[in-house]
């Protein structure tokens, strides 16, 4: 029950995270800013208008939308929230998890290829390219985990006898994991220096372009799985941060929550900090993250850690 | 055992049936289909007799005085036997309104019976009980998917692709009886249950033989080079079960090998594993850059075969290691890969044969918004895609997870061996990952967005027969997914006439697949949850209908969607050194530019080094020697009884 109302909590705050990073970005340039609710009164917004769909468009252009956000409220049923179980947890997840997220990133490509727009089919191609390198780069952290712990579950890496965190006697190794997941954050989430949200040249997005035609509650639906997918993989570097069970309940999940905004707020500096790469450089920095990441676990086979 | 050879009886009553028949067109293909679903049917019910009881079952004929026909059935045939006598019927009923042309009644009648002995001879390979036995059914199944390769015979394209999977067939067959040879000239018997006394060192080339010679029938890197060229050639419904079923014999037959000869030795795992991950890697990033539609169908069978034998790879290291969760996984996850790449490759191949049959064309530059005109084969081969691409919920996921599931066991190995198993997890996920870039890509060029061609625009659903076979895959696809626990039971009852491999505790396998079947139904719910969600958000809402937004650009057409060739081109740059990518750009030369072209091709680098540096170098030497063959009739004889006297001299 606890674990379900968690998991409620998580969907429903999914979209206040987002306004940290334009407040931090807005900050940074000397403005104001939008509000902090700014995503709920966009999605609000967004699901009170209707559509227009390009006569160029099939069904499964409506399918993008729906099994993209189901993969990513899918992914936050088996991750453990601010020291709650999960709802679900089985041997194996992690795999099954990342490769759901892959499903909704088949429907989003397919639903931007349907719309016969070359606009879209370029940030399909990139997004396609994109994420199979950083797919390479999780199954390496995944790797790692297991060989320091033997789980193959989100709720096995964080709980149990020894736990997967920086305090732990590996700390210094998940140092590197911790770089390379973030890097992956990035990428997955089409964000600074991979991807800018914020860019109004369609020639150079990966994301926002897929997504051109989508509008009103379809709009809605993508980008509240963008929201939860974004949360999944803060929720994932704050469990490595900070150690379970260290504080007792409502403690820990105060702080469990102040880092992930942490994490939120460091999108931000970065976003305001950082240019964009250029789109030949995205493989290199990806492939840096999984350097980063096969170094950890070559590491460990070594028998140094 | 009985069932099974009545099975094949009617099979082969079946076969002969529209030779006697072809003028009777409809009749001949009506009556053709009528006896293979039932000779099938049979089929089915003998496969499934090993499967519930722990029984070998077996029979023997003296033949010609000398050798003895001996078969046997037990429970690692039956696994193979299912997709045999599952697809086929299946490819069968598809090719009543493929081939459609009464002006080919006789030669459709041919090809019907071939269709039938491929059949037939499949069953028997994967039952074959001795040397003899095995290496007719082998040939007796080259021969014939090879006629059925010819179909076309009188286009040029077709015999070369006929005459290079002839070759293939029969070089791979020379490495598999040098392998029996081997075996042969150190047991003296033809049985294959003596194998296993054979010394280690002969063992060691026994298997490698065999690995190459089967490997060769698979499709496994670089000896693959016949897939790509025979699949586009050969009618749709053969290539479907050709790549889904046939090649699976060569599994069949790396496995049965591996089990005869009761190897356990680690350099067996290591090297079945090694040759999984290339073939899994660059079979996908070929089938990626491809264009035609068949082609690319046909490279990612050589993925997929590299999917299994990572699997397989996994368990004989897991043999080797005394980890049963490993060993049983691994074999079991690669056993269960051979089932769910026969359905969902059979679903994609019917598929193209669908879509060639309506635009005419198997390139994929020229297709797009065919899923509007063809709504059922559009949305089964988007299941199959998804199946294909190993994503929840349907069935190459369970495969795939299975594999996944036994190399992560291998990471506490010592050493090297650890890293090998993470050079597999790392080559599954990109395969994954590349193999969702391929197959978007299928959908997405050839199926969604606009026409771009003619023929493609006037596309219509094909016929039910043809409809039909695909639905029934693709559910079978999806069901597999939701529910696997009978399917990765029964898997697992294959695993046990597999030498060396422990029982895994039944409460492992039966909470892997509660786990899976949970979460497929959980994702399939939270699917349909969202698309009430997405209805009720749309209730009397405003939903108009516009031109696809241009950027700004208003004048957009069809050709300027985005390509297979552009959207594929940065992956296939990514492994540049192993994929050889020939552009020809025509430039804009003058102020008003005429026609500009632009053309890419991406060539196979293991036939690039096949033709240069073995059949180039042949070529010459033995050009030196033509010679010989002037013509002269007579001088021929007297080759003969030159030949003869040298002869008598070593009498």
């Amino acid at each position: 029950m606890e674990s379900i109302i968690a998991y409620g909590i998580a969907i429903l705050a999914a979209p206040l995270f987002p306004g940290f990073i334009l407040k931090v970005k807005a900050f940074i340039a000397g403005k104001k800013g939008p509000p902090l609710l700014i995503k709920y009164y966009t999605l609000a917004k967004l699901l009170r208008k209707g559509s227009v769909y390009s006569t160029s468009t099939s069904c499964l252009f409506k399918m993008g939308p729906t099994v993209s956000l189901a993969a990513a409220v899918m992914a936050l049923l088996f991750v453990p929230l601010a020291g709650v179980a999960p709802v679900f947890s089985f041997h194996g997840d992690v795999i099954a998890v990342f490769y759901v997220m892959g499903l909704g990133r088949f429907f989003t490509i397919l639903a931007a290829l349907d719309t016969a727009s070359p606009f879209e089919g370029m940030g399909a191609a990139r997004e396609a390219f994109f994420s199979m390198l950083a797919e390479a780069s999780l199954f390496m952290v995944m790797m790692l985990f297991y060989r320091l712990n033997g789980a193959l579950s989100f709720s096995g890496y964080f709980s149990g006898e020894n736990p997967i965190t920086m305090t732990g006697p590996n700390g210094s190794l998940l140092l590197l994991v911790i770089v390379s997941l973030f890097m992956i954050l990035l990428t997955e989430n089409s964000r600074v220096p991979v991807d800018d949200p914020m860019t109004h040249l369609e020639l150079t997005m990966i994301h926002e372009v897929m997504i051109l035609d989508h509008s009103g509650p379809d709009l809605a639906l993508i980008e509240i799985g963008a929201f939860c997918k974004l949360l999944f993989y803060s929720i994932f570097i704050t469990h490595l941060l900070i150690p379970a069970k260290s504080l007792d309940g409502f403690l820990y999940g105060m702080v469990f929550v102040a880092v992930v905004g942490a994490i939120y707020v460091a999108i931000g500096i970065i976003e305001s900090i950082m240019a964009r790469l250029k789109m030949n450089l995205v493989p290199k920095y990806i492939l840096t993250s999984f350097a980063l990441a096969s170094f950890a676990a070559i590491l460990t086979t070594m028998g140094l850690v | 055992m009985e069932t099974f050879f009545v099975a094949l009886g009617l099979l082969l009553v079946g076969g002969i049936f529209p030779l006697l028949t072809s003028r009777f067109f409809r009749f001949m293909k009506t009556g053709y289909i009528c006896a293979t679903i039932a000779g099938c049917g049979f089929g089915l019910c003998a496969a499934a007799i090993p499967l519930r009881n722990p029984e070998i079952l077996s029979v023997s004929w003296p033949w010609l005085h000398l050798f003895t026909l001996s078969f046997s059935l037990d429970s690692l045939s039956a696994i193979f036997l299912i997709p045999i006598f599952f697809i086929c019927p299946l490819a069968a009923l598809y090719s009543y309104h493929y081939m459609a042309k009464v002006q080919q009644s006789g030669r459709t009648a041919v090809s019907l019976f071939f269709f039938t002995v491929l059949i037939i001879s499949m069953a028997l390979v994967a039952t074959a009980g001795n040397i003899i036995t095995f290496a007719l059914s082998w040939e007796i199944m080259s021969l014939s998917s090879f006629f059925l390769v010819m179909y076309e015979y009188q286009r040029e394209a077709t015999r070369q692709a006929g005459y290079l999977y002839f070759i293939f067939a029969q070089a791979g067959a020379m490495l598999i009886f040098a392998a029996f040879a081997v075996a042969y000239s150190h047991t003296g018997s033809f049985s294959f249950a003596d194998f296993a006394g054979i010394p280690a060192q002969a063992k060691m080339i026994v298997f490698f033989l065999a690995l190459i010679g089967f490997g060769s029938k698979a499709g496994i890197f670089p000896v693959h080079i016949w897939l790509p060229h025979a699949h586009p050639a050969a009618p749709s419904h053969i290539s479907a079960v050709m790549s889904g079923v046939m090649i699976k014999m060569g599994i069949y037959g790396i496995i049965r090998m591996y089990s005869l000869l009761q190897v356990t030795d680690l350099v067996f795992g290591q090297s079945v594993l090694f040759f999984g991950m290339i073939s899994g890697l660059l079979g996908i990033v070929y089938a990626l850059s491809k264009r035609d539609l068949k082609k690319l169908l046909a490279y990612s069978s050589v993925e997929n075969i590299g999917i299994i034998l990572i699997g397989a790879g996994t368990g004989m290291i897991g043999v080797y290691s005394g980890n049963p969760v490993m060993a049983g996984f691994g074999f079991a996850g690669s056993l269960l890969h051979v089932l769910n790449h026969s359905l969902f490759k059979t679903l994609m191949f019917l598929g193209a044969g669908a879509v060639l049959q309506q635009t005419k064309s198997r390139h994929i530059d020229m297709m797009g918004g065919l899923i509007k005109r063809m709504p059922i084969t559009g949305k089964s081969c988007v299941a199959g895609a998804v199946s294909i691409s190993g994503l929840p919920p349907f069935n190459g996921f369970i495969s795939e997870f299975m594999i996944y599931f036994a190399a992560f066991q291998g990471l506490g190995l010592p050493g090297p061996t650890s890293i090998l198993m993470m050079l597999a997890i790392v080559s599954l996920a990109l395969i994954g990952g590349l193999a969702v870039t391929c197959f978007t890509k299928v959908i997405g060029i050839a199926f969604l967005g606009e026409p771009r061609g003619e023929k493609a625009a006037s596309a219509s659903e094909c016929g039910c027969t043809m409809t039909v076979p695909m639905v029934i895959m693709a559910a079978s696809c999806l069901f597999i997914g939701i529910v696997p626990a009978p399917f990765i039971n029964t898997v697992f009852l294959g695993l046990r006439d597999i030498h060396g491999i422990a029982a895994v505790s039944p409460d492992t396998i039966a909470g892997l697949a509660g786990n899976l079947a949970l979460f497929s139904r959980l994702f399939l719910g939270i699917v349909v949850l969202s698309m009430i969600l997405r209805r009720v958000c749309y209730i009397n809402k405003e939903v108009a209908a516009g031109p696809t937004w241009g950027c700004g650009f208003t004048r957009p057409t069809v050709r300027m969607q985005y390509t297979g060739a552009s959207y594929s081109m940065s992956v296939a740059e990514f492994f540049r050194p192993f994929v050889r990518m020939n552009s020809v750009y025509s430039g804009i030369k003058k102020i008003f530019p005429g026609t500009t072209t632009y053309e890419t091709q991406v060539e196979d680098i293991a036939e690039i080094s096949l033709s240069q540096g073995i059949v180039g170098p042949l070529l010459k030497v033995l050009g030196k020697l033509r010679w010989i063959q002037h013509g002269n009739i007579q001088l021929y004889f007297g080759y003969i009884i030159l030949t003869i006297i040298v002869m008598l001299f070593f009498i």
